[in-house]
């Protein structure tokens, strides 16, 4: 963690982020992927016999992990910290700014990987498939909060324009953007 | 409008990202073996492509549906339902290689228009004619090793449509030829419509870097900070002669945006946008480029430069006009 990547966040809002290691992320995001599962099903439809599979997501400038299965009504999300030791049947790895940018379709996964912006082991058909079942999900802010209406778009508006800023901010690479 | 741009849609979303970032034409397949790009996740439902349609036609955009699979010896149901239905979604033309795709297109589905794919590898006057006088073919996908004369030539040769492709991942093989795929994970791009099947594909990493593997086979291995390719045989990074080198062709990507002039003044109808498996990023951002170059060129540009506007996105952070330009003939 002392080395500092392109797109990681810096030490200060690595320290700031730290306490969100002992929130109840995972209830929560648990909560969140059950809720949008509800609204749109279809795109765990796309993602077919993939969902039963673990995705270990880990951010590379933070101190925590998530474990994700994405089941549909039954999907689970874990937060873990990140010196546990976990298996999963596929890893992803990378600032946790770009990692947010594949999720909203910002970025592009295959571009990351060719510039070497993230990193991936495991299973890759479960991956693949994770990957363009969250592409046609057209994911929103408001979509984890559970939000809709005016307030809805007032949540995507500021976190979508606070991303903005942070990836600025930070050097996260940007679409087109040689690295 | 002087040359059509047929952008890729993996998805829904990705459909509709090329359709508002100005592409003419958008083409996808169904989520089964019949197109060449059937990866987990991927593509249509019927339902999602009758949609698909509704929307770009809305916008005033086209749908080719690819069925561009060569189909199995006795067993042809899933080509013929994905014909039938893309005729039903209103599809605006249906892009094929397969002989008997294409008899059952031409003899049950005589409104649709048939578009040759690039895996028919069709690249004489007489292949070509063929293919047009049997079927009634209207436009052929051009396959990329054909240089810009060449592809004048066969232009003033032929009375069709032709569409050629001008950036993205560059199959350097003839297309729909191509068992390189088939020798180490026994599926195809040809038969089962993908190139590498993902299950087949594994990275690991170690101290030295990331290593490529395909169906246990390491064709590649990258340091820390390398850029990275597709985990394809063709750019596969082998040991021949005592030398470690891409034997076949370098990770790299197709850019022939300054040649769009060029390609129109050979006749070119249509230029093809490569990446239904890429994010909607990535289509949104080709499509606005190319869709701007196509409009300067309309303008009185001769070229235009987008290789750098792209940089980010290409395969192994490298661009190449390919075949277009034959300097290492």
């Amino acid at each position: 963690m002392a080395e500092h990547f392109r797109g990681e966040l810096p030490r200060l809002l690595r320290l700031l982020a730290a306490p969100a290691g002992f929130l109840p992320l995972g209830p929560a995001l648990t909560l969140a992927v059950r809720r949008f599962a509800r609204r749109k099903p279809a795109v765990f439809d796309r993602l077919g016999e993939y969902g039963k599979c673990s995705f270990l997501i880990e951010p590379s400038d933070l101190d925590i992990s998530f474990l994700m299965v994405p089941d549909g009504s039954r999907a689970e999300v874990k937060c873990l910290r990140r010196r546990a030791s976990q298996t999963a049947d596929v890893t992803v790895r990378g600032p946790l700014l770009v990692l947010l940018g594949l999720l909203d379709g910002t970025f592009d996964g295959d571009a990351l990987f060719f510039n070497r912006a993230i990193s991936v082991s495991g299973r890759t058909d479960a991956l693949v498939a994770l990957r363009n079942a969250i592409e046609d999900a057209e994911l929103t802010p408001a979509d984890f909060v559970g939000a809709t209406g005016g307030l809805g778009r007032l949540v995507d508006r500021s976190v979508i324009g606070g991303l903005g800023l942070a990836r600025r901010f930070t050097g996260s690479p940007i679409p087109g953007d040689p690295s | 409008m002087s040359i059509e741009l047929v952008c890729p849609a993996g998805t829904p979303s990705a459909l509709r990202a090329a359709v508002e970032a100005g592409a003419h034409s958008v083409y996808c397949g169904f989520r089964d073996e019949t197109n060449a790009r059937n990866f987990p996740g991927l593509n249509f439902s019927p339902d999602e492509l009758v949609e698909g349609v509704r929307f770009a036609h809305a916008h005033g955009a086209k749908v080719l549906v690819a069925i561009n699979t060569f189909a199995k010896a006795g067993a042809m149901d899933a080509w013929k339902a994905a014909l039938a239905n893309a005729e039903t979604a209103g599809a605006d033309a249906v892009i094929l290689a397969d002989l008997a795709v294409l008899d059952h297109a031409a003899t049950h589905h005589p409104n649709l228009r048939l578009h040759l794919s690039v895996q028919a590898a069709a690249a004489t006057p007489e292949a070509i004619a063929f293919y047009a006088d049997t079927f009634g073919v209207k436009r052929i996908v051009m396959p990329r090793v054909l240089s810009v004369e060449e592809i004048a030539k066969l232009n003033a040769a032929i009375n069709v449509e032709t569409e050629a492709f001008v950036f993205g991942g560059l199959c350097p093989m003839t297309e729909g030829r191509c068992s390189l795929s088939s020798y180490a994970t026994g599926k195809s791009p040809n038969l089962t419509g993908v190139c590498s099947p993902p299950e087949h594909v594994a990275y690991t990493e170690d101290k030295d870097g990331t290593a490529t593997r395909l169906a246990g086979f390491t064709i590649d291995r990258f340091g820390a900070g390398e850029q990275a390719g597709y985990p394809t045989l063709c750019k596969g990074r082998f040991v021949a002669g005592g030398k470690t080198s891409y034997l076949f062709e370098d990770p790299v990507s197709l850019n022939a945006a300054s040649l769009i002039a060029a390609l129109a003044k050979a006749g070119v109808t249509a230029l093809k946008i490569e990446g239904r498996q890429r994010g909607k990023g990535y289509v949104a951002e080709v499509v606005r480029t190319f869709r701007a170059a196509v409009e300067a060129i309309d303008a009185g540009r001769t070229e235009v430069e987008v290789g750098r506007l792209l940089a980010g996105l290409v395969e192994g952070g490298r661009q190449t006009s390919g075949a277009y330009k034959k300097a290492w003939r």
